[in-house]
């Protein structure tokens, strides 16, 4: 263990912030997320089949979304195996549209339980104004 | 490989490790039986993921040669649309516990012509 890693698991204090992420999705990084997981469910690219299931456009995976708010808590820990729990709902669709600057994500995290063994990151994922995560929480041992 | 193109369709450094939502890929070739089983007459585009929960007993690593078992835990009928509740069991192939990861998704029957 990185005397970082070290310092960072010991200091999860119940109101800590992690740094937040800013992350720009456009219709590429569907498409490549698509490739990587194996989603290849047609509303995460057709704006036809997106449409017709009465979506506003086309959306990111859910899965997209919190891989990414992931990364608040595996970048700041340096550690994507100290995470032992992950749960979240799908609140909202994040509607990516078909231009050059795509939309943009803001993923952060707050520290929100701590006990001998564990510790509890809330995640919160924004686009604009809206929370398109509930219920993110992530669980990393601290042993 | 696999890994590490996940890792960067995430915007990740793939150097890090295996992303904790990578176990989806895994979970998901299962998904794929249920969602293309002709007897449950279910249709991918109609599906939308609701929830999703991973617990882990250890992290997947780049290596591991897993198996994955899906039970369908629950199906109700809301509005019209179905929610189904599905669990994937993720083991090595020496069954060796991995983790678990639970997905509800709504699905919107086709319209009756």
């Amino acid at each position: 263990m990185s005397a970082r890693e070290d310092d960072r698991v010991g200091a999860l204090e119940v109101g800590a912030a992690l740094p937040a992420i800013h992350h720009t999705l456009t219709r590429e990084s569907l498409i490549r997320y698509a490739g990587a997981s194996g989603d290849f469910n047609p509303i995460h690219f057709s704006d036809r089949i997106a449409d017709a299931m009465g979506l506003p456009g086309v959306i990111a995976h859910g899965m997209l979304t919190a891989g990414l708010a992931a990364r608040v808590v595996t970048e700041w820990l340096g550690d994507a195996e100290r995470i032992v729990g992950y749960q979240l709902r799908f609140t909202r669709p994040v509607v990516v549209p078909d231009t050059d600057d795509g939309v943009e994500l803001v993923l952060s995290g707050t520290v929100t339980a701590v006990d001998d063994a564990t510790a509890t990151i809330t995640l919160d994922a924004r686009c604009g104004d809206e929370r398109v995560l509930g219920g993110a929480k992530v669980t990393v041992t601290r042993g | 490989m696999k890994v590490a193109e996940f890792a960067r369709a995430l915007g990740g450094d793939p150097s890090q490790g295996v992303p904790p939502t990578f176990g989806i890929v895994v979970a998901a070739q299962a998904w794929e039986s249920m969602f293309g089983d002709p007897e449950l007459g279910l249709a991918l585009h109609r599906i939308v993921h609701g929830d999703q929960k991973f617990s882990w007993q250890r992290p997947l690593r780049t290596g591991d040669t897993v198996t994955a078992t899906l039970r369908i835990e629950q199906v109700r009928e809301r509005g019209g649309m179905q929610m189904i509740t599905s669990s994937v069991a993720i083991a090595t192939i020496d069954d060796e516990p991995i983790g678990t990861a639970v997905a509800t998704f709504v699905h919107t029957p086709e319209p009756v012509a």
